[in-house]
């Protein structure tokens, strides 16, 4: 390992992060604090898991902001190469430059004026390994890339190194805290598993989703927050194409605070279902959970006016 | 934080012996590198409080969440909390029985491992939000040898037998059972699956590759390179052209009574496709659904194929449209244009075809090809009348019989038929 660490001791407890978590909006469990203690402790990558919208993105993003460094995120995409992940050429500039000099009647380009650091466009991986200062690199959703780039990962993963054929190898200057997420759409292998720290991430509690609404919207009304924290819970447990995920729940109090709505009623759940529910079939659906919902939020409100 | 960064010797030694624990009962992927890093990352929380342990050693050591949820079960009867009562409850896992060796003594009561023995897989089960087990549950193990940790560890029961015991209470399934599907015809279904992969090409990759003849985009790189040769002028195009790529299959077997000896042939069937190709997805379903996809993984060629007890997923009644519609959320991240997906049900069904109706439209919507495979359909003067196939065919891609291994062996000509 050529990259440096930095004492373990220098990192915040379990506990701190936790703290510091809270303070941004996020409310992180033990679990997680703990395993992220371990992504800056041991220098070893973390691969978050679970269903989509449970946070795992925002995870890292939290993280970056609380260690105070840069976030460097790879995008993960069916077809994507370890090309448009690590460097490029400048093609259009190269050959500019050589025509340039034959216009100039410089002559005489060599292989070091045209591969240099000049004509090199660092993507993410790189950016990620030559920054001065260990940046948070999130590779999101690497279960979308195919089995070759995970392969290519492993390398680099293991090795905090890249072979850049023109101009040599390049060691980072410091390990980058990894973060990788993924919402297994695809089986990742055993290699890649073994390499990282593991945590599965799931979807919060009543008390922790509740606990998110507050932490993220601080003004929305206590009762409010409750009836669309369970109404999001009732949802979750029917068979749906495309359960709610955090974000929806935030997207929804959110979509009904700006209506200037104190408790769930039909009128409000009409009027914002769109920011819960993204598919037309979860709909219908779950209009008759909902409605019930909605009665018995109506109910309450009226007992308790 | 009073015992950070310090490690007991004691700690140390149980840890050790905690990893060959997971590694011998339960074949986590553990060596010498992970018991360092398990070691180090105690260095890096208070070895003091319980929950930091176990999550410390929980992001190192385990590696999914079939393996967190075993991991949880092993760290509680390891590192129990002194004078709490042992639960009396059966042993961790359904344990698989190594190929062509039997006797289960009941149904979710399997005998303890031994050592080099085979863990059963256990199937993924959807997040479920407020019923997810707690990972602070303790597990049964009367012989766990670890040392108290400090704690406020409680031991509410273990929810690993709660399937069986539903598919026994259940009106429309039978006891629980192992499922033998022995065979001497893994050859033939060898050459069946090899022929289906070979066979099948339902689309083409994003990913642009070089490629001998002309593509859809010009390959900068191999192109400035091969200008070497004329001079610097840019005469000898290379291209780049997106390859065709292997296909997914995900294989859904209906192991309900009444479908005998044909669910059998192509559990056969599956494990053969998934000893040619990585990308196969298999589940069966009866009453309950379950992903045998682990199972098979683990399943050693050449022998006869024995599974543990399935619970609701095998051997009970049927309900087609409920589970189908589970498949397709459950799976609905991993199906796609390249996916196969296979049905081998004979329809027969209690259950409210809507759901079934539901469920393929999903599919369809997803996958390359929805085809459904039916024993009946290899009768002669079959007719498509039952509920559940008739709510199915609008978006089914074909209907084909599969009865025998001449039946699969066909499957490639007759998948190629249906789509022109």
């Amino acid at each position: 390992m050529n990259a440096a660490r930095p004492a373990p001791d220098a990192w915040p407890s379990p506990a701190d992060l936790q703290e510091a978590f809270l303070t941004r909006g996020y409310v992180a469990d033990d679990a997680l604090a703990t395993a992220l203690r371990l992504v800056v402790a041991l220098g070893k990558p973390l691969l978050l898991e679970g269903p989509a919208g449970v946070g795992k993105t925002e995870a890292a993003k939290t993280l970056a902001g609380v260690l105070g460094t840069r976030l460097i995120r790879l995008q993960c995409y069916e077809g994507l190469d370890a090309q448009s992940a690590l460097y490029e050429w400048n093609y259009a500039r190269q050959l500019l430059h050589l025509r340039a000099a034959e216009l100039g009647g410089l002559g005489g380009v060599t292989d070091e004026d045209l591969y240099s650091e000049r004509f090199l466009m660092a993507r993410p991986l790189l950016q990620a390994i030559r920054e001065e200062r260990a940046p948070v690199l999130l590779i999101d959703e690497v279960d979308r890339a195919d089995d070759a780039f995970e392969a290519f990962l492993l390398e680099l993963l293991a090795e905090w190194q890249i072979t850049v054929p023109e101009l040599g190898t390049i060691e980072a200057r410091t390990r980058p805290h990894v973060i990788l997420t993924s919402n297994r759409s695809r089986e990742l292998s055993d290699a890649l598993r073994r390499r990282c720290l593991y945590h599965w991430t799931e979807y919060p509690s009543r008390a922790q989703e509740l606990a998110i609404v507050h932490a993220r919207l601080p003004g929305v009304n206590e009762t409010l927050a409750q009836q669309v924290t369970n109404a999001v819970h009732a949802l979750r447990a029917l068979p749906l194409g495309k359960p709610p995920g955090v974000a929806e729940t935030l997207d929804w109090a959110a979509a009904l605070v700006s209506l200037h709505a104190d408790h769930l009623d039909a009128a409000g759940i009409r009027a914002t279902l769109g920011a819960v529910l993204k598919l037309r079939e979860d709909q219908l659906l779950a209009a008759p959970t909902l409605q019930g919902l909605a009665a018995q939020a109506a109910a309450g409100h009226q007992s308790g006016a | 934080m009073s015992g950070l960064g310090v490690i007991p010797p004691d700690l140390a030694s149980q840890v050790s012996a905690f990893t060959a624990r997971l590694r011998d009962r339960h074949d986590f992927l553990i060596g010498p590198g992970e018991t360092a890093d398990a070691l180090r990352a105690l260095g890096a929380v208070d070895v003091l409080e319980r929950r930091e342990v176990r999550g410390a050693l929980r992001a190192v050591l385990s590696a999914s969440p079939e393996q967190a949820r075993l991991f949880d079960l092993e760290f509680n009867a390891f590192f129990r909390v002194e004078g709490a009562a042992q639960p009396k409850l059966p042993p961790l896992l359904p344990e698989t029985k190594a190929p062509g060796t039997e006797q289960q003594t009941e149904a979710g009561q399997p005998p303890p491992p031994r050592p080099g023995q085979q863990p059963a897989p256990k199937p993924t089960r959807a997040p479920a939000p407020d019923d997810a087990p707690d990972p602070d549950e303790d597990a049964p193990d009367s012989q766990a040898p670890g040392q108290p940790l400090d704690g406020d560890d409680t031991a509410p029961p273990d929810d690993a037998a709660v399937p069986s015991l539903r598919a026994r209470l259940s009106p429309n399934a039978a006891p629980g059972q192992a499922v033998q599907a022995g065979g001497d015809d893994l050859p033939e279904l060898l050459r069946a699956a090899s022929a289906l992969v070979r066979s099948l090409q339902l689309g083409r990759a994003r990913r642009l590759k070089p490629q001998p003849n002309r593509g859809p985009k010009l390959d900068a790189r191999r192109t400035l390179r091969a200008a070497a040769r004329t001079a610097g002028d840019a005469t000898l195009l290379r291209w780049l052209g997106r390859p065709r790529r292997a296909p997914r299959f995900l294989l859904v077997i209906d192991g309900s009574r009444s479908m005998g000896a044909d669910a059998t042939l192509l559990l056969r069937f599956a494990q053969a496709l998934h000893l040619r190709s990585r990308r196969v997805e298999v589940y069966a379903f009866s009453t309950g659904l379950t992903r045998l996809t682990p199972a098979l993984r683990q399943a050693a060629p050449g022998v006869p194929l024995a599974l543990p007890d399935l619970g609701e997923a095998w051997g009970g009644g049927t309900r087609i449209g409920e589970n189908l519609l589970r498949l397709a959320r459950e799976e609905r991240a991993r199906v796609n244009r390249d996916t196969l997906v296979l049905i081998l049900s004979d329809g027969l069904d209690t259950g409210e075809p809507a759901l079934v109706s539901r469920a393929l439209r999903d599919l369809r919507a997803q996958a390359g090809q929805v085809v459904w495979l039916s024993p009946l359909a290899a009768l002669p003067g079959y007719q498509p009348v039952q509920r559940a196939i008739m709510a199915a065919l609008p978006f089914l891609d074909a209907l084909l019989p599969v009865a025998s291994v001449a039946d699969l062996h066909a499957l490639p000509r007759r998948l190629s038929t249906a789509r022109r």
